[in-house]
């Protein structure tokens, strides 16, 4: 008697917080966690705690391994899907290989955007998402007394904080243009400028970088319509886009993220998704918003993860922290928690 | 602890060239400056269908045993090697080929089994050898190589082992393997040398004289061409066999040949009528042959013939497992056969002294004029050790033959009961020395004698005979801390080696615990056997047999029951094992 | 003036100078009176002497039976081993010292029965020894049982009913293995049987003496020696020894003429 199969596509906090709730109700199937970086899950929200130095490595962690062992979920790490093909309900990994499921919970996250201008400077700036990004940036800090923060996302926030209490020097770039939180409404735009201020970094108004030249080791010069700046480090803070490229083609109704109902199921039966990749249809807005932040992927992971089970729960996102971006509804309560 | 110490696995299908490969890393791991024991193991029947696994352990110390696990596997066949998953250590490193030439199902994958932590390594194996040499034929190589690039090891030894073996092939083929390896390393080196541990640690040379691989079984055929052999009588039996195929093509270089009989019988039988002639003989068989051998034991050890037996021990009883190791043919070594007929069983423990025990094998055999029996066993003949080339003293090689004086002429008695128990032994061809060799019991004289009082006088000579050659064998040593200790393990045969590392792990931990190496089994050395039992509060004795056969032998010399670990398992016992043992016979023991 | 006994007298004197006793050991052969191996024993130590051998370089090897005892009863090496395997024991000693002159000998339960997977790679290996079988078609040493080479219905206290297998023919058996120098003799005509030893002794290769001999004690109705004496006759005056056909057709249809059969240098 086969058991049916549940794949959760992703390893980050919606994957990590669907995987329990899906054995709890589906005591019998199989479930695989499918996560794209060899370590295993890690709390992505703390990783500027840790480049500041106030929390250690071991702290990241959360699950041993021995955490899925007990609820018979399989954990395959650094392994890549390449294509999924749901009529017939199979995925294949990037080094050929085919695996069947019954039900799957899409959990991939965002990836970093680099605006197209900045496009050829990526490699000069770095960016903070993984633990091994957080660790290039411990190695950077020791070295360079100065960082520039561009890109005034919700993480860059965070960050700057960050590198505030290490005693480094911190630029601000303050884009009005930028798509993200601030760019639309001005008092929190003020707000968020004196904030900056007062912790102690200097913030630019500057919308336009022309380019980045590393002129040494670890001096990095910027040509801006507001100047030349220079730092021993650049960070790169656009937000995310969600990481759904493998998805193109297959049949998948695809916006921007992947786009769910109020039950995060996609136009797929049992085909669920979660956290940064996907759209959210709100009925009262009768739009689509996007989720950002640790929280709100962490309660969409355990929706999915319900109804995959067979449950019906709703999303609940209250309007209120609903916000537009660019024409797009977010929903963070990450920017409070800031 | 070693500071490098991995275990590196190559598997594949019969055909993937997966031998050959792990012949290359063990030979560049030497030449590295490594210390390397290897071992594989291939598929019971002929034909393909089969998994092949070769085994290399790797450290910047001496090594004497192979653990269970593996911390590198390097997949020719991903479908033979799901079987080695489980013997994977955590955060193991598998190299595998990412783009097979069909999609793989998941119950068919090799990364479907991994743990998390495995550190997957996949590289484009047949692609990357197509492009580089013309075919998929040296993708054995390729892996290699992405094994080699992605460790950051130095490739020069690995090219120089490369070109050792193919350069007699013709330059085409070299440089196709060559092409082969490079593509490989290259592709490791840039893509996969961040993902992997560091485990090989700086790049070690050891000082001293050239090393070589060498298994047990060459071991023992390098011995015989050093002694001067000139005549092996043998019957193919696995695993004996490459002993007589290597003497084949290396006795009639000194003047000497295999003659290859028509059964153990007689193979025996031609020995003992080799030595009976004054030339010293050997023979080599494995269980079956070697019960075959037992009534003729018995002749040498009543008509006091020379004769060298070596019994290259296998999975047991009666055809049992002919392709597995085991250590059960010690009863059968030192009691077998009808009577009371004591002989000499003697064991080494490493390919140095399967070397250094045959080549005393044929003086002892001489001087006690006895069948002696070596013990090797398939773990032991089979895998590869690198040391340096060994080389036996002229002493060592001597014949030891005890001639009867002149004055002994018309008066001769070849079985003359003296103190040692060694009477003078003429040879053929001597004038007025002329005597009967018999299975009869005989007098001093070698007249057949059923009398009370004679066969009391002969049979104490016997073995008083065998007692004396105590003097001659090599004693047991011991190493402990000195003092008393709470657990003592002894063993013999290849086992030994994993009990070495063993305790030398619990003396790093502090441990009161000490090992004793057995290599004279029978005579045993009872005074020092039962003086090292003595500081012991525990006995244990593991051993690759079923009922712990050296147990029944020396057990009785402890003052209580000594601890069995017996294991019939086919496989070698792993060190970790026998430290969890003794781990846990300290913690008793403290209470 | 020679008298009869004076001619007698330089006779003794003759054997006695001359050594053909030297090549008895001291030691009483255990063989029962009137047993067919005196007569064997007389062969082949004549042909030791005819062929001037020093004793000491000579080896007798035995197996298990009446014939075992044989190395005693002669002054040279010996070795008495075990139940069939004297050929192979030989076969060591004559590689390990190609100077001496190697005498294996065996009864027909030594050579046939056990020892029997011996002979053909004996023969094959063409190892330069001499291999005598005693054939009297009996196991006499454990008292009477049937051998390989008894007549089917022999009757004996193993065989009541009377044997049932049939027997084997040794001289048919080593040509078929290929030896290449094959007699066959009868124990009472030591003459016969010296002489056809010194050829096969200096023979070089594996050389077969297939000899009758009668068991007195425990065969009184088979190989009596009366019977033997009966069947036996020499080879046709025109046998060509070099013709394996020829000897071939000789031993199926002749079992007991005899003289040697086949010669190959």
């Amino acid at each position: 008697m086969a058991r049916e199969h549940l794949v959760i596509v992703g390893n980050g906090p919606a994957a990590d917080e669907a995987a329990p709730f899906l054995r709890k109700g589906v005591p019998d199937a199989r479930i695989t966690i499918i996560g794209r970086e060899v370590v295993s899950y890690y709390r992505p929200d703390l990783l500027p705690d840790f480049v500041a130095g106030k929390i250690a490595e071991e702290d990241l962690w959360v699950n041993p391994l021995q955490f899925y062992k007990e609820r018979d979920i399989k954990l395959r790490l650094g392994q890549n899907v390449v294509s999924v093909d749901f009529s017939k309900m199979e995925l294949a990994l990037e080094h050929k290989e085919v695996v069947r499921f019954d039900g799957m919970i899409i959990a991939t996250g965002g990836k970093h955007r680099i605006p197209e201008p900045l496009a050829r400077f990526r490699e000069l700036v770095l960016t903070l998402k993984t633990v091994a990004d957080a660790k290039v940036w411990i190695e950077k800090l020791t070295r360079v007394e100065s960082v520039l923060v561009i890109g005034c996302d919700l993480t860059s926030v965070v960050f700057t904080k960050a590198i505030l209490s290490l005693g480094k020097q911190v630029t601000f770039f303050f884009d009005p243009s930028s798509p993200h939180l601030f760019g639309r409404s001005e008092s929190i735009r003020e707000q968020l400028a004196h904030k900056m201020s007062d912790l102690g970094a200097e913030v630019v108004d500057c919308s336009k970088i022309a380019k980045l030249v590393q002129t040494r080791e670890d001096l990095i010069e910027v040509t801006t319509e507001a100047g030349q700046f220079r730092a021993g480090a650049v960070g790169a803070f656009f937000g995310m886009v969600p990481d759904v490229k493998f998805l193109t083609g297959s049949g998948l109704h695809i916006e921007r993220g992947i786009l769910v109902d109020e039950y995060l199921q996609t136009n797929f039966k049992r085909i669920y998704a979660a956290g940064d990749c996907a759209q959210v249809y709100h009925p009262e807005l009768c739009d689509y918003w996007v989720s950002i932040g640790y929280s709100n992927a962490r309660e969409l992971g355990r929706i999915a993860a319900l109804n995959l089970a067979g449950e019906e729960v709703q999303t609940e996102a209250p309007l209120s922290s609903i916000f537009k971006i660019d024409g797009r509804p977010i929903n963070t309560s990450w920017w409070m928690e800031a | 602890m070693l500071r490098v110490d991995v275990t590196v696995e190559v598997c594949g299908t019969a055909g993937d060239g997966t031998i050959a490969a792990g012949g290359l890393l063990n030979q560049a791991m030497s030449e590295s400056g490594f210390s390397v024991l290897g071992f594989d193991s291939y598929p019971a029947e002929i034909r393909g269908f089969g998994r092949c696994v070769t085994r290399s352990r790797i450290g910047d110390r001496d090594i004497s045993a192979l653990e269970d696990t593996a911390n590198v596997l390097i997949s020719l066949d991903d479908s033979q090697s799901r079987a080695r998953i489980p013997f994977l250590a955590p955060n193991a490193a598998v190299f595998f080929d990412s783009n097979p030439p069909t999609y793989i199902q998941e119950e068919d994958s090799l990364t479907s089994l991994l743990e998390p932590g495995t550190v997957l390594c996949g590289l484009p194996i047949a692609d990357l050898a197509t492009e580089a040499s013309g075919s998929a034929r040296g993708r054995n190589l390729t892996a290699l190589g992405g094994f080699a690039g992605a460790f950051g090891l130095d490739p020069a030894p690995f090219r120089k082992v490369i070109t050792r073996k193919f350069e007699a092939k013709g330059a085409q083929v070299l440089d196709a393997n060559l092409r082969c390896f490079e593509a490989g390393y290259d592709f490791g080196r840039e893509q996969l040398s961040d993902r992997v541990p560091e485990i090989f640690g700086p790049r070690n040379i050891t000082e001293g004289p050239e090393r070589v691989m060498l298994s047990g079984n060459l071991a023992i055929g390098r011995a015989a061409i050093d002694a001067g052999l000139k005549l092996y009588f043998g019957y193919p039996i696995t695993p004996a066999t490459p002993i007589m195929e290597y003497l084949a093509a290396k006795l009639p270089e000194q003047g000497g040949q295999v003659v290859q009989m028509e059964d153990e019988i007689a193979s025996i039988a031609a020995v003992l009528g080799s030595y009976y002639a004054g030339s010293i003989s050997m023979t080599a068989t494995s269980g079956p042959g070697f019960a075959l051998m037992t009534e003729l034991i018995g002749l040498g050890v009543m008509a006091e013939i020379p004769a060298v037996i070596l019994n290259a021990q296998r999975g047991g009883p009666s055809t049992g497992l002919p392709t597995k190791t085991e250590q059960s043919d010690l009863h059968a070594a030192v009691f077998g056969g009808p009577g009371d007929s004591p002989r000499i069983v003697i064991a080494p423990t490493n390919v140095e002294e399967c070397y250094h025990f045959t080549m005393k094998s044929f003086r002892i055999a001489e001087k006690y004029q006895t069948p002696v029996i070596v013990l090797t066993d398939f773990f032991l003949d089979n895998r590869v050790e690198n040391l340096p080339m060994p080389k036996a003293g002229e002493e060592e090689k001597a014949h030891d033959n005890l001639y009867p004086s002149e004055s002994d002429k018309g008066n001769y008695k070849r079985y003359a009961a003296t103190d040692s128990g060694i009477s003078p032994r003429s040879i053929p061809g001597t004038e007025g020395f002329q005597y009967t060799a018999t299975g009869l019991e005989h007098t001093e004289e070698g007249i057949p004698d059923y009398s009370a009082d004679n066969h009391m006088l002969m049979s104490a000579k016997r073995h008083r005979k065998i007692q004396a050659a105590l003097a001659d064998l090599p004693a047991p040593e011991v190493i402990s801390p000195d003092g008393a200790l709470d657990v003592g393990v002894i063993s013999w045969g290849s086992t030994f080696g994993s009990v070495l590392e063993a305790v030398h792990t619990a003396h790093e931990h502090g441990m009161k615990v000490g090992a004793m190496k057995i290599t004279s089994l029978f005579p045993y050395h009872e005074d020092l056997i039962r003086a090292f039992m003595n500081r012991c509060d525990e006995i244990l004795i593991p051993e690759l047999n079923f009922g712990g056969q050296l147990a029944d032998l020396i057990g009785r010399l402890h003052g209580k029951d000594v601890i069995r670990m017996n294991r019939a398992t086919g496989v070698p016992i792993a060190p970790s094992l026998i430290l969890k043992e003794i781990e846990t016979l300290v913690m008793e023991g403290g209470k | 003036m020679r008298t009869q006994a004076r001619v007698l007298a330089e006779k003794v004197a003759g054997i006695r100078d001359s050594d053909l006793f030297g090549v008895r050991s001291g030691a009483l052969p255990t063989w029962c009176p009137g047993c067919g191996y005196y007569g064997i024993h007389q062969g082949l130590n004549s042909c030791i002497q005819q062929l001037g051998l020093p004793h000491h370089e000579v080896v007798t090897v035995s197996g298990i039976g009446c014939a075992g005892r044989y190395p005693f009863f002669t002054n040279t090496y010996g070795v008495h081993t075990a139940h069939g395997r004297a050929v192979p024991l030989a076969t060591g000693v004559k590689m390990g010292n190609p100077a001496l002159t190697v005498y294996a000998v065996g009864g027909d339960g030594d050579g046939l029965a056990i020892g029997g997977g011996h002979l053909p790679h004996a023969a094959r290996r063409d190892v330069n020894i001499n291999y005598l079988l005693f054939d009297n078609s009996i196991y006499g040493l454990t008292k009477g049982q049937p051998s390989p080479s008894s007549p089917m219905g022999m009757k004996t206290k193993a065989s009541p009913g009377g044997t049932a297998d049939r027997p084997l023919n040794a001289t048919l058996m080593a040509l078929t293995y290929g030896a290449t120098f094959v007699a066959r003799l009868f124990a009472g005509d030591p003459n016969a049987i010296a002489e056809a030893l010194v050829e096969g002794t200096r023979h070089n290769g594996f050389s077969f003496f297939h000899i009758y001999t009668p068991c007195v004690t425990f065969d009184k109705s088979f190989k009596t020696w009366d019977n033997l004496k009966k069947w036996v006759h020499p080879l046709p005056e025109d046998h060509d020894p070099g013709d394996l056909r020829t000897a071939f057709d000789q031993v199926l249809k002749d079992d007991f003429s005899l003289g040697i059969l086949f010669k190959n240098e």
